[in-house]
């Protein structure tokens, strides 16, 4: 399971292009379009491209982009 | 005051959450219930804690179209039925596939129906019986994520109005209970899509807070006794005033 590819799976769920370059260490809570359709989006692409269940209460202890990764990666 | 002495109630969905209390509060009014889950240990927990009055407990899967045979042909004649079972899953459209819309639909919707259409094929529900079928508000709302779910709900809202006109000249009723945000295993769940920071705080959305399971189980009831023998073709929602905002 590769970081960069998470990364992308991450951004493809914003519908516009991002204001900002997003990173593995980027705070996903502050992209300005962050919102709670991504985040139903987030969980959704993780069942689908990694057969992991994440949950709303992982999402909301993760802070960057990276710490999400992490916890996908773990429950593999 | 509400007595259910006398009838015989099946209640599907028994192993847990709203079947659960259903079940329990019914044996409280006395009624002789058979109640039927997936999940044989929790099945036999809904028993213990019932009231005594000869319940029986049958293990079946309502996906299972050869269960639900089984389960038919082993009951007696019945005078209520309450359909409880149902999974709810938070999925945005673009992520929806055939298999997903399936599972939600089986669940949901399909055996619900085909229970039903056994139960009335062999003659299991006696004259004036009553049909009880736990939809929700979100078939009613737009909740992100609940496309799917919100339309198996629908289905089953619009199937019991027509079961209510199949049934009337044999005097059986049904009748529809659409609750919103109850707090039950199916929401209170950690492992699910809201977090439960969350979940607290949408509360303050209803008026008169989330509901709990013995809150539908009271209507319920109130549905399956002679107190309620005019109504039906009914779909009530219980929501704590959510949609008066």
């Amino acid at each position: 399971m590769e970081l960069n590819a998470f990364i992308k799976n991450f951004e493809k769920q914003f519908d516009d292009e991002l204001a900002e370059p997003i990173h593995a260490y980027t705070v996903f809570k502050e992209i300005e379009e962050w919102d709670s359709m991504i985040a139903l989006s987030m969980i959704a692409m993780v069942d689908e491209e990694y057969t992991v269940k994440l949950t709303g209460n992982e999402i909301k202890q993760a802070q960057t982009i990276e710490d999400l990764f992490n916890i996908v990666k773990e429950k593999r | 005051m509400i007595s259910l002495k006398n009838k015989k109630v099946l209640v599907t969905g028994a192993s847990s959450g709203i079947g659960k209390s259903i079940a329990i509060q019914l044996s409280q009014l006395g009624a002789k219930l058979i109640i039927t889950g997936r999940n044989e240990l929790r099945l036999s927990e809904t028993l213990i804690l019932c009231e005594e009055g000869g319940h029986t407990a049958l293990i079946a899967d309502m996906t299972v179209e050869s269960d639900i045979n089984q389960l038919v042909k082993n009951i007696e004649e019945i005078d209520g039925a309450v359909f409880c079972a149902g999974i709810i899953s938070y999925i945005p459209i673009k992520f929806l596939s055939n298999d997903k819309i399936n599972d939600i639909f089986d669940v949901n919707f399909k055996c619900q129906v085909i229970l039903t259409q056994k139960l009335l094929k062999q003659k299991k529900i006696n004259k004036q019986g009553s049909l009880v079928y736990i939809s929700s508000l979100s078939s009613k709302l737009g909740v992100a994520g609940t496309s799917v779910y919100a339309a198996s709900k629908s289905a089953l809202s619009a199937f019991v109005r027509v079961l209510a006109t199949e049934v009337a000249g044999q005097k059986i009723r049904a009748n529809t209970v659409s609750p919103g945000i109850i707090r039950t295993p199916l929401f209170t769940n950690s492992e699910t899509s809201i977090a439960d920071e969350d979940f607290d705080n949408k509360e303050n959305a209803y008026p008169l807070g989330y509901g709990n399971a013995e809150d539908v189980a009271a209507y319920v009831a109130f549905l399956l006794s002679d107190n309620s023998t005019w109504i039906t073709g009914s779909d009530l929602v219980m929501d704590g005033g959510f949609t008066l905002s």
